[in-house]
């Protein structure tokens, strides 16, 4: 490793970098704003930093790489923690919890998803992953004086070390039947043929069930909702956002350079996995009246559908999951953004009953909702028609035909519980007082940080429906730069 | 400055978006104002592109303006793009135009109505979905714009929505429509597999040479097409929801039901006037209808009491007209009678609205009369409408572009005399109810007394429409009288020429005598029969037969009636037989088993840690199972 690689890896050592300056100042000022304002500093650093990132693909040393695959999904996931921590101000500015370390462990989270990005060997794989889950843990636990969130947090600690111990088992399998854990000369071994294919399989199957419960599918999806219930409102935006980013670029990158398509079992796997996660991700929303919950299953039904993406793999599957993963973001972020904006000094805004009636309190706040919703659902002019589109069109193209019958089927179910919320919000007051509805008169006061990213969050949502020609070509772009020898770019 | 054209339907949407979404916060004049300058800018705005468009045409005569393309994958790439050229650029000239005359005159005639500010809202959605009508460059965009003007037709008719009966007629209207939407959307269906495109250009440039003419495809789809057009426009056979759609406010009578929206059938045609010359048998048909409907109308005309449901059928009556002019391969003779009809219907709507409002919501002809002193405006103004209706001769711009459509329907290449005798007929019965509804509304003895005087917001689209319906007519005029083309030789850089058979300058001049004598004819009998001796016609409606044509009539030669004989009661009855909907228990069943489901893994979901680990562990033995033994 040389000094010109630290150039490299200039987002990483800025995030760090703040999180130490941080813990430092708090020690000796602890101020909210400040801390703050440094998270955010540390935050938009990094990704400012992105630009000056000339000369990729980079290796630097085993266990790093840093191509443009990688930049892309560190702009997007820095973009998508400095959302968080934006909502995350006005959230806390409520709170008389101690706040100040909450930004330490974000920008800790933050530089784990950020390490799995550009991790080409196991040891970083399983690096990134535990900087990432252990902030977690403390940060789903955050507030102490909510029993769900400890609650909440026990949980998420318990089984989320469970599956990294699934994890390491499985990398122990891979490695005692390859002697390498670096991913390119894995590939380069299963390419020589002389493989122990059962060995090799059981390896793949537990880092799977690892993957799977960072990713949130079926079966390993039960943690889901409890944890987003409980966890405060800013810190499911992120667990639903950042952590499942990141697990997903690396898998990606993983997969297609080990070119795991040559299992057919493994297909067959990835298929139930993602029919499953469908099915039951919609099936609980239906009859939820819990907004976080509902999220949440939705939450596991569209990492269902974007292992479509994952299926039909090669250029075509990259593009449309990362273009799908862009829009799940942005109607994720802008969901749970609302649920912030919209939250209690005492609890989250998680009842339906916090949304009755909020188009005539809320406009605006009432209108974006329906935005994120309709393109949660999938309805055109919103980025997850488009996203949604092309997933099917890369599932049809990869000949993937029962995978996306069902993603249809489970589009046509979802829109019920989507469009429940929308009806709630826009019935009026007059109406739910005498159908006997409890109806709130009062709703907490818009921060500015909040309200802006909401509308960032919304603009991007109608443009990247409407005109999303141009994030496609940019999607393209940092795809195509991806460092893998393995990768079958189908045209 | 033609780069400009995506602003004119745009700002229309901008109104409506803004009204939509604060207008009920506003005070109702800022609505008011929104809505009267997003038009209004619109109409500057199509003046300027017209006079940039004649004065420096763009190469081949057709201007289009890419706005984007949606998207692109996997080899579908839908672009929406704005087409204009002559035929486009009448159309959008009429609805910004007449549309802004329209919508000023509302700021009065609407003032104090619950929902000041919806009804602004969506009149401004109306007015760009038409101009999306118009101006899409293919099939899909028009189709868009067809159906947003169906939905404000539907949304402006039940205006007053407290009134059950508007309620209804919205519901007619949106229903029967729905037929002929159903027909043209496989008609576009078709038009897509068999020639790829729905791109209008391409269309027109493809299909001649993959169909012979008259071949079964282009006859098909011509007729499919049709079967939208005389949907929207109110021809046979589905003419019957456009007089019940007069429980609107008369503003919206006037833009949607007389001047824009029911002509869009007749834009339609002339659009896709390759694929009908390409089905001979269908724009015969088209001529048929249209001569059919033009007489149906003019007969109930002429036995209505309500003023609104004269002037609707009186357009009923001259849209078939413009059907007829199709029908004989006359399409300029046809636009030029959309613009004029366009003019001179606005202002007897608009007319009629004052009228209405003075007496207060009276709209019964027979218990009006002599208003004629106390609105003088609106007298002089409505006088001039109605004799373009009746196509006086000379002075009214309704002459000459009825009188257009005679000439070719009696010597054009697809001639025919019984075309033109059905023509000449109903030129009479037009004259006939034209001159009974002034005479009536009018003349005579005054029978209430003023309730409301209109200021000048309301006069002044009539002027404004009047001088338009008499000198508007200018701009075409035949051999014998000047013999100025402009009209038809700007159409005609779209629109294919019609060849005059046979006859020459005399033949032409017989034609407009004989027209003009009738006019004058028919004004001339219902002078003596109205206004002389109207014992003679109350004798006669009180004969056993006189009776009972009236009432058939009136009725609408009881189409309604029919309709629901045929239709709306068999329906009915099977949806009283099913009550309980058998068809349901499929969906419901469906329902119940979400439900189930939902029961089921909600089991799973119990919150227990210990239950979570085995769900992992479960799932782990699930995994491990497939990949090694698969």
């Amino acid at each position: 490793m040389t000094s010109a690689d630290l150039y490299y890896l200039m987002p990483l050592i800025i995030i760090a970098g703040a999180s130490v300056v941080m813990l430092l100042v708090i020690g000796f000022y602890r101020d909210h704003t400040v801390t703050f304002i440094l998270s955010i500093l540390g935050l938009a650093g990094a990704f400012i930093s992105l630009a000056y990132i000339r000369g990729l693909p980079r290796e630097i040393g085993a266990l790093v790489i840093v191509d443009s695959y990688a930049l892309f999904y560190w702009g997007l996931i820095t973009l998508a923690s400095l959302a968080v921590a934006i909502l995350s101000y006005g959230y806390f500015s409520k709170m008389e919890e101690e706040k100040e370390e909450y930004y330490v462990l974000l920008l800790t989270a933050t530089l784990g998803s950020l390490v799995l990005v550009v991790s080409r060997n196991f040891v970083s794989f399983f690096m990134g992953l535990e900087i990432l889950s252990v902030s977690l843990y403390a940060l789903v636990a955050y507030l102490p004086e909510r029993k769900r969130s400890v609650e909440a947090g026990i949980k998420y600690l318990v089984l989320a070390a469970a599956s990294s111990a699934f994890l390491l088992f499985g990398m122990a399998l891979v490695y005692a039947e390859s002697g390498t854990m670096d991913f390119l000369k894995l590939g380069a071994h299963l390419n020589s043929g002389a493989v122990n294919t059962p060995l090799i399989l059981a390896g793949f199957a537990l880092m799977v069930i690892a993957v799977g419960f960072k990713l949130a599918l079926a079966p390993f999806h039960m943690w889901t909702p409890d944890v987003y219930e409980g966890a405060p409102a800013p810190v499911t935006a992120f667990v639903a956002t950042v952590s499942k980013g990141g697990m997903f670029a690396l898998w990606f990158r993983f997969f297609t350079e080990v070119n795991g398509y040559r299992f057919n079992s493994l297909m067959i796997l990835f298929t139930v996995i993602a029919i499953a996660s469908m099915f039951i991700g919609n099936f609980l929303a239906l009859l939820q009246n819990n907004v976080k919950r509902i999220l949440a299953y939705s939450s596991i039904a569209h990492l269902g559908y974007l292992l479509i993406a994952f299926l039909a793999g090669g250029r075509m599957g990259l593009e449309a999951g990362t273009f799908y993963l862009v829009a799940y973001f942005i109607t994720t972020l802008g969901t749970f953004g609302i649920v912030t904006v919209l939250s209690f000094k005492e609890r989250d805004a998680d009842s339906l009953d916090d949304y009755r009636a909020l188009y005539w309190r809320r406009p605006l706040l009432a209108t974006a909702f329906t935005a994120m919703l309709m393109s949660l659902a999938g309805i055109p002019l919103t980025a997850g028609f488009v996203g949604k589109f092309y997933l099917a069109a890369a599932g049809v193209n990869t000949a993937l035909w029962l995978p996306v019958i069902i993603l249809v089927i489970n589009s046509a179910i979802s829109v019920y519980y989507y469009l429940k919320i929308v009806v709630v919000m826009y019935r009026s007051p007059e109406e739910e007082v005498v159908a006997g509805m409890p109806v709130m008169t009062v709703s907490p006061a818009l921060s500015v940080g909040g309200g802006i990213v909401l509308s960032v969050l919304t603009i991007m949502l109608v443009w990247f429906g409407t005109f999303p020609g141009g994030i496609i070509d940019f999607i393209k772009i940092m795809i195509s730069g991806i460092s893998s020898t393995a990768i079958t770019m189908v045209p | 400055m033609l780069e400009l054209l995506w602003i004119v339907p745009a700002l229309p949407f901008l109104g409506f978006l803004i009204l939509a979404l604060i207008g009920s916060r506003m005070p109702g004049k800022t609505a008011a104002a929104i809505g009267v300058a997003s038009i209004g800018l619109s109409a500057l705005l199509t003046v300027f592109i017209g006079i940039n468009f004649i004065s420096s045409p763009p190469a081949g005569r057709v201007y289009i303006q890419t706005l984007w393309e949606w998207f692109n994958v996997a080899g579908l790439n839908p672009g929406i793009a704005l087409r204009l050229d002559a035929v486009s650029l009448t159309f959008i000239f009429v609805i910004t135009f007449v549309g802004f005359l329209i919508h000023l005159y509302s700021v009065e005639y609407m003032e104090g109505e619950e929902g000041y500010s919806r009804f602004f809202a969506y009149m401004n959605l109306f007015v760009g979905s038409m101009l999306m009508l118009v101006l899409g460059d293919n099939l899909v965009l028009l189709y868009l714009g067809w159906e947003g003007v169906g939905l404000c037709s539907y949304l402006l008719i039940g205006f007053w929505y407290k009134d059950p009966a508007n309620g209804y007629a919205a519901r007619k209207a949106f229903i029967v429509t729905r037929v002929g939407d159903t027909a043209m959307a496989i008609g576009l269906f078709i038009l897509f597999t068999e020639l790829g495109s729905l791109n209008i250009g391409r269309l027109l440039e493809v299909a001649p040479l993959n169909w012979p003419v008259g071949s079964s495809m282009p006859v098909l789809a011509a007729a499919l097409l049709l079967g939208g057009a005389v949907g929207k426009s109110a021809q046979l056979p589905l003419q019957t929801w456009l007089p019940d759609a007069m429980a609107g406010p008369t503003p919206v009578s006037a833009l949607i039901h007389a001047a824009t929206m029911v002509t869009a059938g007749v834009y339609l045609i002339a659009r896709m006037h390759v694929i009908f010359t390409l089905a001979p048998v269908v724009l015969t048909i088209v001529g048929v209808i249209g001569a059919l409907t033009l007489l149906l109308a003019g007969f109930s005309a002429l036995t209505q009491h309500d003023i609104k449901r004269v002037l609707a059928y009186s357009t009923i009556s001259q849209i078939g007209y413009m059907f007829l002019a199709l029908g004989v391969g006359a399409w300029s003779a046809a636009v030029f009678h959309f613009m004029i009809h366009a003019f001179f219907k606005a202002l007897l709507f608009l007319g009629a609205g004052v009228v209405i409002l003075a007496l207060h919501h009276e709209q019964n002809m027979f218990k009006m009369g002599g208003v004629r002193k106390m609105i003088p405006v609106t007298f002089w103004t409505f006088l001039i409408g109605s004799a373009s209706l009746a196509a006086l001769p000379l002075v009214t711009g309704g002459f000459y572009s009825k009188d257009l459509i005679l000439f070719y329907a009696f010597d054009g290449e697809r001639a025919n005399r019984w075309l033109y005798a059905a023509g000449l007929l109903g030129a009479l019965i037009t004259a006939l109810y034209t001159t009974r509804m002034v005479l009536l509304t009018f003349f005579g003895e005054a029978k209430t007394h003023l309730h409301h005087k209109p200021t000048w917001i309301m006069e002044m689209p009539l002027v404004v429409l009047a001088v338009l319906s008499t000198f508007g007519g200018f701009v075409e005029l035949p051999h014998t009288l000047g013999h100025l083309t402009l009209f038809s030789d700007f159409m005609q850089t779209i629109l294919p020429g019609n060849q005059v058979a046979e006859g020459g300058i005399s033949t032409e001049l017989i034609l407009q005598l004989t027209a003009a004598v009738t006019a004058i004819l028919g004004i001339f009998i219902a002078y003596m029969l109205y206004y002389k001796n109207p014992e003679r016609v109350t004798a006669l409606r009180r004969s056993a037969f006189g009776s009972r044509l009236h009432a058939f009539w009136k009725k609408g030669w009881g189409f309604d009636w029919l309709y629901d004989t045929l239709f709306v009661n068999p329906i009915v009855w099977i949806a009283e037989v099913n009550k309980s909907d058998f068809i349901d228990l499929i969906y419901t069943f469906i329902a119940w088993v979400n439900r189930m489901f939902n029961r089921a893994f909600s089991f799973t979901q119990s919150g227990r840690l210990r239950w979570y680990a085995m769900g992992i562990a479960l799932g782990a033995i699930i995994t491990l199972t497939i990949a090694v033994f698969l």
